[in-house]
């Protein structure tokens, strides 16, 4: 069979070639909806690219050496650091948040106040880099103690905060600061402190550290020894070294391959989440392509029956064509990643400003392949159904001028190669995805989804075929183009339905979380936290803020940093642990011990130790982490602690309801052992907001090592953050409803001859344009009405999953996003409509009725 | 050249079955031409269909140029027709995107012949043509597309040649040119022509005519 020459790929090549030479005319929304798709996914991808390149370009200034070694709670030992040091050079510092006073007095007659990320740096600061500042100033120059008055250098936004100017006065915990100079770039800014910070930098030698009296025992310092390794030191060489000489440090030693976990970690969360919506609007836009294929088909079908007849076999009747479909996807793929390609350089300053890092835009090969192949693979997915149908086109239909298009199943290799073609576009978004659960759920949801929308169709049009005895011909008309063989209904109910279904989504999405961080968080949210509140601050503290007007009750629980070393006996980094699990091994965690349940918090699994419990030590541990870890009552976890270790073993799990804002811990030990170490309080204080501003000036005056927190302005910068995110992901959902809106523009442009023939037909049995219309409006208000009630059904399904699930929030239903979705389908298909009805509407009659 | 024996087709169809050719028996012979008239309706072009390969009977045996049809699958049908088999149709049907050459060198090319481009241009040529090799379709009048379509079908070099109506889209004096280069050129390539007409005068023209009527052939 191979050797017949009317098989071959290069006469099909050559016969497909004479074809196209008649232009890409009926392509149009078929390269729209195909480049909209591949470009939404190219971006998203690339940009992701440009930022891991960035930041892995510019990992030793962002971790600020090759190694970092981390400690809580207290520095290095002599013998640690001479470790550490023995490796190559270090550059040490202390970080935590403080308290800054201007000692000048504002309007009000107080000096201002704010809270700080306070940060030391010695001289050798930094090891890779440049800190600019404003003046630029040397080490001692910038940080030496001058007539009684220690060195700082501030971020410009203290400065524009408390009024500071250079020379002037700031007091932080007992020592006085003379502002020396302004920030301008601090190299490790985003591996110390990530997007989210509570404060504006302040840098100050380590010496006058000690000035401060901020360091007391248990409060929260993060102690950073950031060591330039030589070329012939490995960081797991350096890692196996300390770990041999200091096994229980309880240190965390992060490499270059983290170099700033956080940030890496949101880029990632947010790039699947856009890919996700990119790969929609890329769904959305292979509905069209399937109609694109399927009307310029159906517009050849004398010429696939001529040259069926002329002897070509049904195998190259297809090669035919779907060269020529590849050609086009080909096209349609290439100006998709022309435009995903520019965009991220051309946003790269945006870029910039969000993630504040030299943004190295390029052009980025591996993001970009990845996007064609999955327009490519959309393209084909969609178009081999009709192109194998195309083969089946009965050349004796010449004979009887009959050209009617085939419809119904293609022989079983085009099912099973659409089959095998979805099934391959499934499997690169999983694989391509940095969540495989995630991406699993999505292909699903997505399949669902375009099953759900293809019954919805043909629901509707099973349905308005059914309705009989309309009287009003302009309701009859509209019921008709409902059902009427090759009716718009099911491409516009799947396309324009997906879209719109992820809008919902998105919408439905962020109406919960900004309802949750704007409206109902600062109702139960107590005003402050206030932290490194020393053991014997307490009753003085108490007793303070109980006088201050407004005050309505304060809570105070103590807290250690720990980290989890062992589940099990096996070390942390070797336990088989679920990734949902995974975020409680990394890094420290705060640990309380107390004799009950905290409140707002459900025994879930086990029973809360008596109130005089003293026996062995026992851990409480948060259900979800229980599980995400894999441990049952009885098993044990090891926690680091000041560089002990503490083994406990799981008594019970709770339930924590994480929206209290209340003080949680996802560990609470049983008293005993743990109230030996060096600990600090953390008191919670709900107070009316008047009272703020008083309030945060008396804690801090009396008690200058206390740190305070507010929560509105906390959960105002995770708003902006969320604002930002949101922004993103709103403009990616709206590539899907302009792919939707395109299919929607599609189908209409298709159905052009028969709108113009059918007014043309009804004006001349009488129908005036008023009846026409009317007639119109009814079919597609109709259509996007039914079409955005779907949409907003499984658009609020899907944002309840993701809230419930993912977000793990409370949901409430947005009725907003659902209006503003019904409002957009019905105005968009109505106007779409009217748009094909009005041009329609102007033909002249006698040419048609003539020509038909 | 064409043997139907006993040749019944029925199709379904949403109102009833319909029998469309009732029993015909038909034998031509090689270098015969034949005329075929009937009433619309009579099963003439679903008969020229059978013997083109393009519909399968119901009922009967089919031979042509000595291959039983029933025994080919399409794809072999399809290569049968390329080579055997030439057709000619009311609405011509050139292929809209490919020029008068292209559309002509088109089976030749399905054939794997080599010389598919020499041969389109010698019977463009041989149809007058030569000066139009360039032209698309659309750019053709409806004589010059019929003239296109004849090359075409005779350019392969067919055993037998089936016309449906071929000046049933042209003006008497243009379909009076195109039917006696239709007559010549079957006579010079000896081909066997079966002719479907409405025009008594040029069924007149064949050796022998078929009447059909409701399926069935009513004279010869």
């Amino acid at each position: 069979m191979s050797a017949d020459p009317g098989q071959s790929w290069r006469l099909a090549a050559r016969l497909a070639r004479r074809e196209l030479r008649s232009g890409l005319g009926g392509f149009r929304i078929f390269l729209a909806c195909l480049a909209l798709g591949v470009a939404a996914i190219a971006a998203v991808f690339s940009t992701q690219a440009i930022l891991d390149r960035s930041i892995a370009a510019d990992a030793r200034e962002i971790l600020g050496g090759d190694v970092l070694v981390e400690l809580v709670h207290r520095p290095a030992s002599a013998g640690e650091r001479a470790a550490i040091a023995a490796m190559g050079p270090v550059a040490a510092s202390a970080e935590m948040r403080a308290m800054a006073r201007a000692e000048r007095p504002n309007e009000t007659g107080a000096g201002g106040r704010t809270l700080v990320e306070l940060k030391t740096v010695e001289d050798a600061y930094p090891l890779y880099g440049a800190l600019e500042t404003d003046p630029p100033l040397s080490h001692d120059a910038m940080f030496a103690r001058r007539d009684g008055r220690w060195g700082a250098a501030v971020a410009p936004e203290l400065a524009a905060r408390l009024g500071l100017a250079r020379g002037d006065t700031v007091k932080i915990g007992e020592a006085r600061f003379e502002v020396r100079a302004t920030i301008g770039h601090e190299p490790d800014r985003i591996g110390g402190l990530g997007l989210f910070a509570l404060g504006p930098r302040v840098m100050i030698s380590d010496a006058a550290l000690a000035d401060t009296a901020l360091v007391q025992p248990g409060s929260l310092i993060r102690y950073k020894y950031r060591v330039r390794l030589p070329q012939e030191t490995t960081p797991a060489a350096f890692i196996g070294a300390l770990e041999d000489t200091h096994p229980d440090a309880g240190w965390r030693i992060r490499t270059l391959d983290e170099s700033s976990p956080r940030l890496t970690r949101l880029i990632g969360r947010v790039t699947l989440f856009l890919s996700f919506v990119g790969l929609t609007a890329l769904l959305v836009g292979g509905v069209g392509v399937a109609n694109a294929v399927r009307a310029w088909l159906d517009g050849k079908i004398a010429t696939i029956a001529t040259v069926k007849c002329l002897g070509a076999p049904r195998a190259l009747v297809f090669r035919i064509y779907l060269l020529q479909v590849l050609a086009i996807a080909v096209i349609g793929t290439a100006i998709g990643l022309a435009v995903g390609a520019v965009l991220p350089i051309l946003a790269a300053d945006l870029l910039a400003a969000v993630v504040p890092i030299r943004v190295s835009a390029g052009l980025y090969p591996l993001p970009l392949a990845v996007a064609a192949a999955f327009g490519l693979l959309t393209a084909l997915a969609f178009s081999v159904w009709a192109l194998g149908r195309a083969g089946d086109i009965a050349p004796g239909n010449l004979f009887r001028a009959l050209v009617a298009p085939t419809r119904g199943w293609p022989r079983a290799p085009y099912v099973a190669a659409t089959a095998l073609l979805a099934a391959t576009l499934a499997a690169l978004a999983v694989a391509t995805a940095s969540d495989t659960r995630f991406a699993i759920w999505f292909v699903v949801g997505s399949a669902g989804a375009m099953v759900a929308f293809r019954l919805a169709a043909a629901g509707i049009a099973h349905a308005a075929a059914r309705i009989t005895g309309v009287r009003r011909p302009a309701v009859r008309l509209a019921l008709a183009g409902l059902h009427r063989p090759g009716a718009a209904t099911a491409p516009v109910v799947l396309s324009l339905g997906l879209g719109l279904s992820m809008l919902v989504t998105v919408a439905t999405i962020e109406g919960n979380l900004s309802r949750q961080i704007s409206d109902e968080l600062p109702d139960k949210a107590p005003s402050f936290f206030f932290v490194d509140i020393q053991p014997d601050q307490i009753s003085p503290f108490e007793s303070l803020v109980a006088e201050i007007a407004g005050f309505e009750r304060s809570a105070q629980v103590p807290m250690l940093r720990g980290r989890i070393t062992r589940v099990n006996g096996v070390p942390a980094d070797e336990a088989a642990v679920d990734p949902s699990g995974r975020w409680v091994l990394r890094g420290d965690r705060g640990i309380t011990w107390a004799d009950r349940p905290p409140a707002h918090n459900d025994i879930v699994r086990g029973e809360w130790w008596p109130a005089d419990y003293a026996g062995e030590l026992l851990v409480s541990i948060d259900e979800r982490v229980a599980q995400g870890l894999g441990l049952d009552l009885g098993d044990t976890i090891t926690v680091n602690v000041l560089g002990r270790e503490f083994t406990a073993r799981i008594a019970n799990t709770r339930r924590i309801d994480w929206q209290q804002l209340a003080i949680n811990f996802v560990m609470v030990f049983s008293p005993g052992p743990l109230e030996a170490a060096p600990r600090m309080y953390i008191a919670v204080v709900h107070a009316a907001e008047a009272a703020e501003d008083p309030l945060e000036r008396r804690v801090t005056d009396s008690f200058a090592n206390v740190t305070s927190v507010r929560v509105r302005a906390a959960l105002e910068t995770v708003a902006a953050l969320v604002g930002n995110v949101g922004a993103a992901v709103r403009l990616t959902a709206l590539v899907t409803l302009v792919s939707g809106t395109l299919v929607l523009a599609g189908a209409i442009a298709a159905g052009h001859r028969r709108r113009i023939y059918d007014s043309v037909v009804l004006k001349v049995l009488g129908a005036t344009r008023r009846d026409i219309n009317t007639a119109y409006v009814l079919e597609y208000g109709l259509l996007g009405l039914v079409t955005a009630v779907i949409a907003a059904v499984v658009g609020s399904v899907t944002g309840w999953a993701v809230v419930i699930w993912l977000l793990r929030i409370d949901w409430a239903f947005t009725p907003g996003a659902v209006v503003a979705t019904t409002g957009i389908a019905t105005a968009i298909t109505v106007g779409a409509g009217l748009v094909g009805t009005w041009r329609a509407m102007g033909q002249k009659a006698a040419p048609w009725l003539r020509n038909e | 050249m064409i043997a139907l024996a006993d040749a019944h087709l029925h199709l379904a169809s949403a109102g009833g079955d319909v029998n469309i050719l009732r029993g015909i028996d038909l034998s031509v012979a090689t270098g015969e031409t034949v005329g075929v008239v009937g009433p619309s309706g009579s099963g003439k072009s679903t008969m020229m269909m059978v013997i083109a390969g393009l519909e399968r009977l119901t009922r009967g045996t089919i031979e042509v140029a000595g291959t039983n049809l029933a025994q080919l699958d399409e794809d072999a049908l399809a290569r049968f027709r390329r080579t055997r088999v030439g057709i000619v149709f009311q609405a011509f049907h050139l292929i809209p995107t490919m020029n008068a050459l292209e559309n002509v060198a088109v089976p030749l090319e399905f054939a794997g012949n080599a010389d598919a481009f020499a041969i389109a241009r010698a019977t463009l040529e041989s149809v007058g043509l030569g000066h139009r090799l360039d032209h698309y379709p659309a750019q053709l009048s409806g004589g010059e597309q019929q003239r296109v379509a004849l090359a075409r079908a005779f350019a392969p070099g067919p055993d037998l040649l089936l016309a449906d109506e071929p000046t049933g889209n042209l003006d008497g004096e243009t379909g009076q040119r195109i039917v006696d280069l239709l007559f010549d050129l079957a006579a010079r390539n000896g081909t066997t022509l079966l002719l479907i007409t409405h025009d008594p005068a040029i069924a007149a023209r064949c050796d022998r005519i078929v009447h059909l009527a409701d399926g069935r052939i009513v004279t010869e």
